[in-house]
């Protein structure tokens, strides 16, 4: 469906996306995951024909993106990064526009997603906040049904209920055979919904995983509170490599041994435990120092 | 080109189209009535015209007063005019691609099926819709001013009129066709802005140069000003088909350059 190879993009400072290369498949949930600057946006570019490639091509329905680039944006929905509307519209000015550039006219559909994100398109879109602006483009994006989502950053502004909603919506159109391209800063916004994610760093792919298989690579950390210090002192002989960090809390980080991790612990009075939530840039060292080991 | 986008980008610019408009249109008619008054000493005022010096006269292009043609492009379209058109064309040209590009709303617009030429031919017409409207409230307003103050024995010059109207809608389609192939090609609502108004700028002080400066009156033949002088249309002296030929011209040029251009850029959406 998405056939992105050999994509590059210098820029006159230098930087760019260099060699990048992806296939995304009918169907499919793809996660394209990268911190600020890495070049996810200047590839989502390349794929809606905004700027030629360097070297390389980028396909979508085995149709050149640049070339065919207005036939092509008729099965896409597009969800731009960056927030920005024109002047002085409301809500059901945006979209009304919207509909008409579409072509596609699904007053029901549209209705429905108003309604699922408790949007009130009626006010001036200046004066909504970022979450409600996010809304707006979220409703533009999905109204006409297309085949292929392209979401840059989607959830940036929503809060954590309308994120889980949006998270649903996703998987609703994933039922219904929709091909979706989503680029996130964070594994955590996009884990539930995405089969397989890319992983890019200073414009070239750094890996390309399956989903388990990044779950598996993920290192997650737990604090354990035990209720007395013999047991302290038994954990700290384990095969988890625990690390004290006070006199009842003991720091455990695992990649992937959840069984051992479970057998271990139900020997001990457990009192409490709370997860670290892992950022990108861990995963990214994980995955280096691997890479490492590898070579 | 899209309806929708037209109409909404209509719809956002109306403001200001009638602003102009209206501003221009109340301008024109105060000036036709107060043109009886000076009809009545229409000799002691070119008595006093005179003594100005040549090229203070010919740089505001107050040859002569004698008829409401050339007294109207006196007052209105040799100068006050050609300011506010030129600082509304130059806004709107930029505000209609370079100010979406830099914003980053052009994405939204560039999300559906509607080509980059069409946006571009969308965008053209709504400039072109602003200065004709623009045009047709001035024209219409000094009109209705003159058929109301002014004698039937004194010459209305309807005719005249409507050519000075004409000839300067021609020029700012013109002026239109530069600055939105300046819009189109700039990421930077800013530069773009400079560029355009820089040039348009220049354009008017040459112009302006040549004719106080005599001796160097060939340097106007560098100015789209200088095939628009209302004072030489109303006195019948003017080429008003060379004027209007090269500013259809330099429009179409400019407009469709502008076309081709933006299909071809990379866009930073």
């Amino acid at each position: 469906m998405i056939d992105i190879q050999n994509l590059t993009q210098e820029f006159s400072n230098g930087r760019g996306i260099f060699d990048v290369s992806f296939q995304v498949n009918k169907g499919e949930v793809f996660g394209f995951l990268g911190p600020n600057g890495s070049g996810k946006t200047t590839t989502l570019r390349h794929l809606m024909g905004y700027m030629k490639p360097g070297k390389g091509v980028t396909k979508i329905n085995k149709l050149d993106a640049w070339t065919y680039q207005a036939l092509i944006r008729k099965d896409i929905g597009y969800l731009p990064g960056e927030i920005a509307f024109l002047d002085g519209l409301t809500g059901n000015d945006f979209l009304k526009m919207m509909v008409g550039m579409q072509g596609i006219d699904l007053p029901e559909r549209r209705s429905k997603l108003i309604r699922l994100l408790q949007l009130d398109p009626s006010i001036q879109i200046r004066k909504m906040s970022k979450g409600t602006k996010q809304k707006v483009g979220i409703v533009a994006t999905f109204m006409h049904d297309p085949p292929i989502y392209i979401l840059d950053e989607p959830t940036s502004g929503l809060d954590p209920l309308m994120q889980k909603l949006f998270i649903d919506l996703v998987l609703e159109e994933k039922t219904k055979g929709k091909t979706f391209l989503i680029s996130s800063h964070s594994l955590a916004e996009i884990e539930r919904t995405c089969d397989r994610v890319a992983i890019i760093r200073d414009g070239k792919i750094v890996t390309v995983k399956d989903i388990h298989e990044l779950h598996a690579l993920q290192r997650k950390a737990f604090n354990i509170t035990l209720a007395n210090s013999d047991d302290v002192e038994a954990l700290l002989l384990s095969e988890l490599n625990p690390e004290k960090i006070d006199d009842f809390i003991v720091r455990i980080e695992i990649q992937g041994n959840y069984d051992a991790f479970f057998t271990i612990l139900s020997k001990y009075h457990v009192k409490n435990v709370s997860a670290d939530e892992q950022n990108l840039e861990q995963i990214f060292m994980d995955y280096y120092s691997r890479e490492d080991v590898e070579l | 080109m899209s309806i929708s986008l037209y109409k909404q980008m209509m719809k956002t610019n109306m403001k200001t189209f009638l602003g102009f408009g209206i501003g221009s249109a109340i301008y024109v008619s105060l000036m036709t009535s107060l043109f009886p008054m000076l009809e009545d000493n229409i000799k002691e005022i070119d008595e006093m015209i005179a003594i100005f010096p040549d090229a203070l006269l010919r740089a505001l292009g107050l040859e002569s007063m004698g008829t409401y043609g050339q007294y109207i492009a006196a007052e209105y379209y040799g100068l006050f005019y050609l300011f506010i058109l030129g600082v509304f064309t130059v806004m709107i040209s930029i505000h209609l691609i370079a100010r979406l590009v830099d914003q980053g709303s052009m994405a939204y617009l560039l999300s559906t099926r509607v080509s980059r030429s069409k946006i571009v031919r969308t965008q053209i017409l709504v400039l072109v819709s602003g200065l004709f409207m623009i045009h047709l409230l001035t024209f219409i307003a000094g009109f209705i001013a003159a058929e109301f103050v002014i004698d039937t024995d004194s010459s209305i010059a309807f005719g005249e009129f409507f050519q000075i109207n004409f000839v300067g809608f021609l020029l700012f389609y013109a002026i239109g066709g530069y600055s939105l192939l300046i819009s189109a090609l700039f990421d930077d609502e800013k530069n773009a802005f400079a560029l355009a108004g820089g040039i348009t700028f220049i354009f008017y002080g040459i112009d302006m140069v040549g004719k106080i400066v005599p001796d160097i009156d060939w340097v106007r033949n560098l100015s789209l000003f200088s095939l628009y002088e209302p004072g030489k249309i109303a006195s019948g002296d003017a080429n008003l088909w060379l004027s209007s030929l090269v500013f259809l011209g330099i429009g179409i040029i400019g407009y469709t350059v502008a076309i081709f251009m933006f299909r071809k850029r990379n866009l930073p959406l």
